[in-house]
C-alpha cells in the first residue's frame, strides 16, 4: 500500500482529538502567525489561495480564492465567514471525521479565511448528530482563544476574530449555501437565488463568505506550503491538494481516508478500503453522495477528480462513495435515495416539493411490482424537469433516478416484467 | 412555566447573539433538554423571549427534524433509514428496537422511555446501520449492542427517577 | 428601456421589469402562480417557465425572475417550456381535489383556469392525495388546505406586505401548510385580500360562500365610501343583495388591495342577513305610504314652513357620506329655495380645519398613496393612518419596507404594521414638534428661501428652548434632512384648527429647500372633500344651527344621507331640540335615529344602486358605477311576499339627490322634471366645471382649489403652544376614530360585528397615576351630563394632558356639552 503525505489527516490518532499542542508542533498555527503577524497584505492570503487551485470542497467545486475575492472592497462592515459543517448528504461523514481528528487545523483556516478579507466573526454550522463534534469544537476553540489565536487582538495584533458554533435543528437544505444563511439569522431556511450574492450581501445583508470545513483546513497548509507544493500534491496534473474521501457500503474497511487529489477508484477501494466486503463484487457506487450519478464497472479505474468525472458526465461531489454490490437492488437503492430528497425538499418550489414524490411513488411501484412500461420515459422526462427546480437539491435527487435509467434501464424493465423486484424473490427463496 | 434558572440562561444566551432570532433552535433544544418536547405553552414562553409570535417559532419549529410537537419518550430513538444503512439493513434494526422496547415506529413505549422514529442520514454511514438517541449517535448496530444500549438507557432512567 | 422581441413581437420596458411584465404588456398573460406585481418574484411556482433563445439566458428560465434586457428573444409557446409547464400543472393537480363544483372558488380560480388552458385533464399520478386539518381562521376567511398549491402568497402578502406576524408557511416539503400558530381569528385588519390573492380556494370569503356563483353576480366598478381615500373595488350582487365587495386595481389610489371594513362593511344595504334593517319604503310620521305620497307630503309641508316662517326656517343637512351629486344637489336646493345650509359636518371646528386643509392643497404638493409608497421619510402629525384610513398604513409599510424611517407625532399611542418613532404629543404640541423636526432638517440659508420662508424658518427656531425637546427628535430630523421625497401625513381628526395649514407651510418649506415633498391629509369621511368645498368660507355646521333651533329660528329640517345624533356631542340637547321642529323629512338608507324621528322619511339608494361620485382626499373625482337596482334582496329570512305588483319590494329607493330633487327641486306644476347631474354639478363650485352634461360621470381627474405659497407669520401660534403649561390640568378628552366600531358603517353592518374590539380609553402613565387608575381597570367617567363606563389602557406612549375615547357605538358617549371638553383627574374613578 503506497503512502501518501497526510496533510488534513497528518495528526490523526486512532482514538482521540489531536491537541492544540500536538497541531502546533506539526507545524500548526504558524502560517496564523506569519499572516495575520503582517507579513502580507490580506489580498496576497486570497492570492495564494487562488494560486493554489485549491476548489471547494463542499461539492460544487467552485475556486475558494476566486469565492474570497468576490468579496467586494468597498463592502459593508461586519463581515462574516460560515464554515459549512452540515454535512447532511447521504455517504457523508468527511467532516465530522476531520473534526475528530484535528479541529485546530479547521481554526486556523477559519481565522486566516476571515483575515483575508476583513471579517470579524464566524459561524461553525453543525447539525444535531453532530453534537460530539460540536462539543469538541467548542472546547479546542476555548484553547484557541486563551493561546491567543482566536478572539480580541489575535497574537496582539488590532485584527479581532470569533468563532461560534451554530447549532442546526437538523435538514438537509440547511446545507445549501444561502439556506444556510436564513438558518442562521433564525429564518425559515429557504434557498434564496442571487443576485445578490452572499459575498455582497449575506448574514444581515453583510458580506459573507460560505466554505466548506474541509475546504477551510486546507488554506493553513496551502499558507505554510505554498501553492505550487499544495498542487503537487495531486495525483493528477490538473488536479490541486489532497482530498478526503469518505467510503461507505460493500467495502471491508469503509472509512475517510486522505488521499492525492485523483486517485484511482480502483486503488482506493483495494489499497485503502481492504477491497469489497466477502462475497461482495462491484456492481456500481454514487462516487460523490447522493446527489452523483452511479458510476459503473467500467469507470472502475478512474482518477477521481473534479475534471475526470466532469468528463463523463458525472461529478465529484463531496468525494462520498457509496459501493454497491450485485446482490443489491438499484432500483431499491434509488428508492431510497429519492426518499431521502423528497423528505428533506424544503417545498418551496413546485418540481422538487411534488416531482420527487412523484418520482418516489412510480419508483416505489416499480420496486413493489406495480410498475407499467410506461413509468419509464415519464421518470425520464421528470429527471429532466425537476431540472429547472429552484435550487440545487431537485437536480441532485435526479441523478441517481436518470442513471438508473441510463444504466440499469434492463434491471428497471425486469422489476416491471417480473412484477416485482428480482433481488427480494432470490432472498426469499 | 419555565423554571427561572432557564429562562434567565436563554434570556443571556439570546442577548449575546446578534440578532435574538438566532438562538430559536439553541433555545427550543435547552427547552426540550428540560421536558423533551415543545409543548404549546413552551412555544409561547420562547417566542416571548426570543422577541417573536408563536407563529413565528411554529415556522421553525415545525420546519426542523430535531424539535419535537408532540410528547416523546425521555429517549428518543432516531434509526437512520438513508442508503448505506438501508444497505445494511437497516429495517431489522428498527424491528428489532420496535420488537425489544415494545414501541412501533413513529410512537412511544408504555413506559414513556422510548419513542421510535426514522431518521435521515446521521453522517455515520462509515459505521452502518447506525442510530442516535437523543443527541448521541451509536454506530455498527447488532442486537447484543441495541440490548446493551437499551439496558443501559432503562436502568439509569430508573436509577434517575429514584433519586 | 431594454427592448426585447416576444413571440415575435417587439416591446420596450421600463429597465428593471421582468419578462413576465413585458410579455404582459404584449397582451400575452404568461401563466404564473407566485408571481403578484404587489408582492414581486420569487420564483416558487415554475410555472411562468418560457424559452430563452438569444440574449443572455439560454433554455427554459422562469419569467419571473429574470429582468428584461435588450437583445432578448423569448417565446412562450416554445414546444419545450410548453411541456414543461404542463408538467408544472401536472405536479400541482396531482394532490388538488377534484371537486371545483363544490368549491366556492370554482370559476374564479386561476388554478382552475390554468389546469383547462394547460391542456392537463388525464391524471398519471397513481398515489394518494394528502390531506390537511383546516383551521378556524376567524369570521371573515374560510380555510381549506386541501387546495393549496404551495405558491407563498398569502404568506408573503400576509406578513411581507401588510406587516400581521400571525399566519405563515410551516412545516417542510409535500408536508407544507400555511396557517396559524392556532386557531383563532386573523389579526390583521387586511385579511380579506388573501381571498383575492390565493390563486385557489385555500382562503375564501366566509360571508359570501356558497350563496353564489361567480358567473351568476352582477358585478361593477365601485367605491369604498367608509373613509376618505375611495379605494377602488368590485362590487357583486345577485337577487337583489350585495354579496361580496373585491379590491379593484388602481396604481395611484389602493394598489391591489383594500381593507377589512371596506370588504366586508357593506351588509347595510342588504339590511342585514333578515334585510329588516334598512328603511326599504317611504313614511309619515311612521306608516308606510308609497312613494308619490309621501313626495307630495313632503313638498307640501316644506312649502307650509316656508310659506309661514319664510325659506330661511328650514335648514338642510348633509354629511360626509353624501355622494358629490347629492352634495351639489342640496347647495342647488339651498341657493335657489333660499334655505338655510346646507351643514354638511356637525362640528363648526371640523370643518374650519378640512377647508384649511384643502385651501392649501394644490396638485404641486397633494401625493397619492402611490407616492406614500415611494417615500423616503414619512412624518405622521395628528394623524391615526390604520385607524382613519386604514389603506395608507399599508401605503406607509411600504415606505419603511424600503428604509424610509417613519415618525408619528400623535396624542394616542399609535400602531402601525412597521417600524416607527413615536412621539407623543398633545393637540396643542404637535405644531411645535413638527416645526422643531422640520427645522432641524433644514438648514436657515437654504437656497430657494424667499424672506417669507426665512421668517417662516425663524418662528420654528425661535421655539426650541421654550419646551423640552423630545427625544431622538435630532437624529430623526438628520434624517429627514437627507431624504428627497419626504410626506407629512397630517389629520384633521385630532389635530387644532391651524394644524393642517401649519403643516402645508412645512411641507412648503421643505419643498423650497429642494426636497419633492408632499402633503396627505387624512379627511373625516368619503365625502368631506366636496363637502368643504361646497360648504364656502363662511360655512357653518350642524353644531352652529342648534341654537338656531332652540330659539326657533329654524322650524323644519331635510336632512340627506346624514344622522346628528351619530355624531352630536350633546345627546340631550339633540334630542330637545329636534323635537322643538315642527318637520323633520330625512333621506336615507341607514335606520339611524334621525330616520326613526323623521316626520317624513324617504328612501335612499345606497352607492351600489345609484352611480355616485366622490372626491378622495387627496382631490380626486371617482366614480362608482351602479351594480343592480337593489330592493329587498330575494334570499334569507322569509320568502319574498307573493304580492302581486309590478314594482320590486323595497324597490322606491331613489339616489338621494334625486329624491331630494322630486322634493324640492322641479316645481308642483310640472312634476318632477328629469335632471341630471352633469346639469347641476358644474354650477355648484369652480372645482366641478368639468362635470358637465358632456363629460360626466368623471372618473381619475383631480378637482385640487388650494393654493401655493407659504401663509407665514406662526409666531404667535407656536407662542402660544409652547406656553401651554406642561401638565395641563384637565386632561383634555379626544374622541377619536377606530377602524372598526365607531363610523356609521360599523354600526349598520352586522358583517363588521365580529371585527368590533372593546372600547378602552386610553391615557399617559403620569396622568393615570394621577387619577389613581391602573392599566386595565375599569373606570367610570364623569362627564357633563352624566358618566361612562370604560376600560383604561395605560401607556407611556400616550401624550401627557389627554384622555382618549373612540366614538363608539357601544359607548354612551353622547354626554358631553360640546365638541372639546376637558376632565379633571378626579371625574376619572376606578370601578
Ligand atoms: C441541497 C444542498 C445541500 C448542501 N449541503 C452541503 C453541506 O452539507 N456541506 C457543504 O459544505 N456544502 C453543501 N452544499 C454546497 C453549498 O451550497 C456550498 O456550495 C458550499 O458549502 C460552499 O463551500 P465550498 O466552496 O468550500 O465547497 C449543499 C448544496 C446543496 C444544493
Ligand atoms: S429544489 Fe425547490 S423545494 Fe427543493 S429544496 Fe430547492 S428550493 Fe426547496
Ligand atoms: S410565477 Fe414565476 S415561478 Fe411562480
Amino acid at each position: 500500500m503506497p503512502q501518501y503525505p497526510q496533510v488534513l489527516f497528518k495528526n490523526r490518532k486512532p482514538d482521540r482529538v489531536a491537541t492544540l499542542d500536538e497541531y502546533r508542533e506539526s507545524g500548526g498555527y504558524q502560517a496564523l502567525e506569519k499572516f495575520v503577524g503582517g507579513a502580507v497584505s490580506p489580498k496576497e492570503i486570497i492570492s495564494l489561495v487562488d494560486q493554489s487551485g485549491l476548489l471547494g470542497r463542499g461539492g460544487a467545486g467552485f475556486p475558494c480564492g476566486k469565492k474570497w475575492a468576490a468579496v467586494p472592497e468597498s463592502g459593508a462592515f461586519p463581515r462574516y465567514l460560515v464554515a459549512n459543517g452540515d454535512e447532511m448528504e447521504p455517504g457523508t461523514f468527511k467532516d465530522r471525521i476531520l473534526l475528530h481528528v484535528d479541529p485546530h487545523c479547521i481554526i486556523e483556516g477559519m481565522v486566516l479565511s476571515g483575515y483575508s478579507f476583513s471579517a470579524s466573526k464566524a459561524f461553525f454550522f453543525v447539525r444535531p448528530s453532530y453534537e460530539s463534534s460540536a462539543v469538541i469544537l467548542e472546547r479546542e476553540l476555548e484553547y484557541a482563544r486563551q493561546a491567543g489565536f482566536l478572539g480580541n487582538n489575535i497574537l496582539g495584533t488590532d485584527f479581532s476574530f470569533d468563532i461560534v458554533v451554530h447549532r442546526s435543528g437538523g435538514r438537509y437544505i440547511c446545507g445549501e449555501a444561502s439556506a444556510l444563511l436564513n438558518a442562521i439569522m433564525g429564518k425559515r431556511p429557504n434557498p434564496v437565488k442571487p443576485p445578490p450574492y452572499p459575498t455582497e450581501k449575506g448574514l444581515w445583508d453583510k458580506p459573507t463568505v460560505v466554505n466548506n470545513v474541509e475546504t477551510l483546513a486546507c488554506v493553513p497548509h496551502i499558507l505554510r506550503n505554498g501553492p505550487e507544493w499544495f498542487k503537487g500534491l495531486s495525483a493528477t496534473p490538473h488536479g490541486a491538494g489532497t482530498k478526503l474521501y469518505g467510503i461507505s457500503g460493500k467495502v471491508n474497511i469503509p472509512g475517510a481516508v486522505e488521499l492525492p487529489i485523483g486517485t484511482r477508484l480502483s486503488e482506493i477501494i483495494e489499497e485503502y478500503c481492504g477491497g469489497m466486503s466477502p462475497g461482495s463484487e462491484f456492481k456500481a457506487c454514487l462516487p460523490g453522495g447522493a446527489s452523483t450519478r452511479f458510476m459503473t464497472r467500467e469507470h472502475y479505474d478512474i482518477p477521481m477528480d473534479f475534471e475526470d468525472l466532469k468528463k463523463i458526465g458525472n461529478r465529484l461531489g463531496t468525494a462520498a462513495i457509496m459501493v454497491f454490490d450485485q446482490k443489491t437492488c438499484l432500483v431499491g437503492a434509488t428508492l431510497n435515495l429519492i426518499e431521502f430528497f423528497a423528505r428533506e425538499s424544503c417545498g418551496w418550489c413546485t418540481p422538487c416539493r411534488e416531482g420527487l414524490p412523484y418520482m418516489r411513488d412510480l419508483l416505489w411501484r416499480i420496486e413493489n411490482g406495480e410498475g407499467k412500461e410506461e413509468d419509464i420515459p415519464n421518470l425520464r422526462r421528470l429527471c429532466k424537469e425537476v431540472w429547472n427546480s429552484y435550487c440545487a437539491l431537485a437536480p441532485g435527487a435526479a441523478e441517481p433516478v436518470i442513471s438508473l435509467l441510463d444504466f440499469f434501464e434492463d434491471e428497471v424493465r425486469q422489476h416491471i416484467s417480473e412484477k416485482g423486484c428480482p433481488f427480494h424473490a432470490k432472498a426469499d427463496h | 412555566m419555565l423554571p427561572d434558572e432557564l429562562k434567565l440562561k436563554l434570556e443571556k444566551m439570546i442577548s449575546d447573539a446578534e440578532s435574538p432570532r438566532e438562538k430559536a433552535i439553541d433555545v427550543m433544544f435547552e427547552i426540550q433538554e428540560l421536558q423533551g418536547w415543545m409543548s404549546d405553552e413552551a412555544m409561547v414562553e420562547a417566542a416571548g423571549l426570543l422577541g417573536m409570535t408563536p407563529l413565528e417559532l411554529e415556522e421553525l419549529a415545525t420546519f426542523y427534524d430535531y424539535i419535537y410537537r408532540s410528547p416523546v419518550g425521555k429517549y428518543v430513538i432516531k434509526v437512520c433509514d438513508s442508503t448505506v444503512c438501508w444497505l445494511e439493513g437497516h429495517q431489522s434494526i428498527i424491528d428489532y428496537i420496535s420488537a425489544r422496547a415494545g414501541v412501533p415506529m413513529g410512537g412511544t413505549s408504555p413506559d414513556g422511555l422510548f419513542t421510535l422514529l426514522p431518521v435521515c442520514c446521521i453522517g455515520y454511514c462509515d459505521r452502518a446501520p447506525a442510530m442516535v438517541i437523543n443527541k448521541r449517535v451509536y454506530g455498527k448496530l447488532t442486537p447484543e449492542k441495541i440490548d446493551r444500549i437499551l439496558d443501559k438507557l432503562a436502568n439509569s432512567a430508573e436509577f434517575h427517577e429514584s433519586e | 428601456m431594454p427592448r426585447l422581441i416576444i413571440d415575435d413581437l417587439e416591446v420596450d420596458v421600463p429597465k428593471g421589469s421582468k419578462v413576465i411584465d413585458a410579455a404582459e404588456r404584449l397582451g400575452i398573460m404568461i401563466p404564473r402562480f407566485c408571481y403578484h406585481e404587489a408582492l414581486g418574484s420569487v420564483g416558487a411556482c415554475r410555472m411562468c417557465a418560457v424559452k430563452f433563445i438569444q440574449g443572455p439566458f439560454k433554455g427554459v428560465q422562469m419569467s419571473c425572475m429574470i429582468d428584461a434586457q435588450d437583445g432578448m428573444v423569448v417565446s412562450t409557446t416554445d414546444e419545450e417550456a410548453v411541456q414543461f409547464r404542463q408538467r408544472v400543472i401536472e405536479l400541482l393537480m396531482m394532490n388538488h381535489p377534484l371537486d371545483c363544483p363544490v368549491c366556492d372558488e370554482g370559476g374564479q380560480c386561476l388554478l382552475q383556469d390554468e389546469t383547462v388552458s394547460g391542456g392537463h385533464a388525464i391524471r398519471r399520478y397513481r398515489g394518494k392525495k394528502r390531506t390537511y386539518r383546516d383551521q378556524y381562521l376567524g369570521p371573515y376567511i374560510q380555510h381549506e388546505m386541501n387546495r393549496c398549491i404551495h405558491c407563498y402568497r398569502c404568506s408573503r402578502y400576509y406578513q411581507e406586505f401588510s406587516g400581521y406576524r400571525d399566519l405563515g408557511p410551516l412545516q417542510i416539503g409535500d408536508r407544507m401548510f400555511f396557517g396559524r400558530f392556532s386557531d383563532g381569528k386573523l389579526e390583521s385588519p387586511f385579511s380579506g385580500n388573501l381571498v383575492d390573492i390565493c390563486p385557489t380556494g385555500v382562503y375564501t370569503d366566509k360571508t359570501a360562500r356558497f350563496k353564489v356563483r361567480r358567473w351568476d353576480l352582477h358585478r361593477a366598478p365601485s367605491l369604498c365610501n367608509h373613509c376618505p381615500l375611495g379605494c377602488n373595488t368590485i362590487a357583486n350582487a345577485h337577487y337583489r343583495g350585495v354579496m361580496r365587495v373585491e379590491a379593484r386595481y388602481n396604481q395611484d389610489v389602493n394598489g391591489y388591495f383594500i381593507c377589512d371594513a371596506g370588504r366586508f362593511g357593506f351588509s347595510y344595504s342588504n339590511g342585514g342577513a333578515l334585510h329588516e334593517k334598512r328603511p326599504w319604503t317611504p313614511r309619515i310620521q311612521g306608516s308606510d305610504v308609497s312613494a308619490k305620497a309621501a313626495i307630495a307630503k313632503a313638498r307640501e309641508d316644506l312649502d307650509n314652513v316656508a310659506e309661514k316662517y319664510g325659506p330661511g326656517a328650514i335648514a338642510a343637512v348633509g354629511s360626509a357620506r353624501n355622494s358629490l351629486e347629492s352634495q351639489c344637489m342640496l347647495g342647488k336646493i339651498c341657493r335657489t329655495r333660499g334655505w338655510r345650509g346646507p351643514v354638511f359636518f356637525t362640528d363648526p371646528a371640523k370643518l374650519r380645519k378640512t377647508r384649511s386643509a384643502l385651501e392649501r392643497l394644490d396638485g404641486d404638493i397633494a401625493v397619492s398613496l402611490r407616492e406614500i409608497e415611494n417615500a423616503d421619510f414619512i412624518v405622521i402629525a395628528g394623524a391615526d393612518p390604520l385607524n382613519e384610513a386604514g389603506m395608507a398604513a399599508l401605503a406607509v409599510r411600504q415606505a419603511s419596507r424600503k428604509q424610509a424611517p417613519i415618525v408619528t407625532i400623535d396624542p394616542r399611542p399609535l400602531f402601525l404594521p412597521c417600524d416607527f418613532d413615536h412621539i407623543p404629543a398633545a393637540p396643542g404640541k404637535i405644531e411645535l414638534y413638527l416645526g422643531m423636526l422640520i427645522s432641524a432638517a433644514l438648514a436657515k440659508d437654504s437656497t430657494g428661501f424667499g424672506k417669507e420662508a426665512v421668517d417662516f424658518y425663524s418662528a420654528l427656531v425661535a421655539e426650541k428652548g421654550k419646551s423640552e425637546v423630545p427625544a431622538g427628535i435630532f437624529s430623526l430630523a438628520e434624517r429627514l434632512g437627507a431624504s428627497q421625497r419626504p410626506v407629512i401625513i397630517c389629520g384633521t381628526d385630532v389635530t387644532r384648527e391651524t394644524t393642517p395649514s401649519f403643516t402645508a407651510d412645512c411641507v412648503r418649506l421643505l419643498r423650497l429647500a429642494g426636497k419633492q415633498a408632499g402633503l396627505f391629509y387624512l379627511l373625516p369621511g368619503a365625502g368631506s372633500f366636496s363637502s368643504a368645498l361646497l360648504s364656502g368660507t363662511d360655512g357653518e355646521a350642524f353644531g352652529d344651527l342648534i341654537g338656531d333651533i332652540e330659539n326657533g329660528l329654524i322650524k323644519a329640517l331635510v336632512v340627506v344621507e346624514s344622522d346628528p345624533f351619530h355624531y352630536y356631542p350633546d345627546r340631550v340637547r339633540l334630542e330637545r331640540a329636534m323635537e322643538s321642529l315642527e318637520l323633520v323629512v330625512a333621506i336615507d338608507y341607514f335606520p339611524s335615529s334621525t330616520v326613526s324621528r323623521a316626520s317624513i322619511f324617504y328612501p335612499a339608494s345606497t352607492i351600489f344602486e345609484t352611480g355616485a361620485t366622490y372626491v378622495n382626499q387627496e382631490g380626486r373625482a371617482q366614480f362608482a358605477r351602479p351594480v343592480h337596482h337593489g330592493g329587498v334582496p330575494v334570499w334569507g329570512g322569509e320568502h319574498p311576499p307573493r304580492v302581486y305588483s309590478n314594482s320590486i319590494p323595497g324597490g322606491d329607493h331613489l339616489p338621494a339627490w334625486k329624491a331630494l330633487w322630486e322634493i324640492a327641486g322641479s316645481t308642483p306644476d310640472t312634476g318632477a322634471a328629469d335632471i341630471s347631474p352633469g346639469e347641476f354639478i358644474p354650477a355648484e363650485h369652480a372645482a366641478f366645471e368639468a362635470f358637465g352634461s358632456d363629460n360626466y360621470p368623471v372618473d381619475g381627474i383631480r378637482v385640487l382649489q388650494g393654493k401655493a405659497g407659504l401663509t407665514g407669520n406662526w409666531n404667535s401660534r407656536i407662542e402660544e403652544s409652547s406656553q401651554r403649561p406642561e401638565n395641563a390640568e384637565p386632561l383634555e378628552l379626544l374622541m377619536v376614530e377606530w377602524m372598526f366600531g365607531t363610523t356609521e358603517f360599523s354600526a349598520w353592518s352586522d358583517s363588521l360585528a365580529s371585527a368590533i374590539a372593546e372600547p378602552y380609553m386610553s391615557m399617559n402613565s403620569k396622568d393615570a397615576c394621577r387619577a389613581g387608575v391602573c392599566d386595565g381597570d375599569r373606570v367610570s367617567l364623569e362627564l357633563d351630563n352624566g358618566t361612562i363606563e370604560i376600560k383604561v389602557s395605560v401607556s407611556d406612549r400616550a401624550a401627557e394632558g389627554v384622555l382618549v375615547i373612540p366614538r363608539h357605538q357601544s359607548l354612551d358617549w353622547r354626554k358631553m356639552k360640546d365638541f372639546s371638553v376637558r376632565v379633571l383627574p378626579g371625574k376619572i374613578r376606578k370601578i
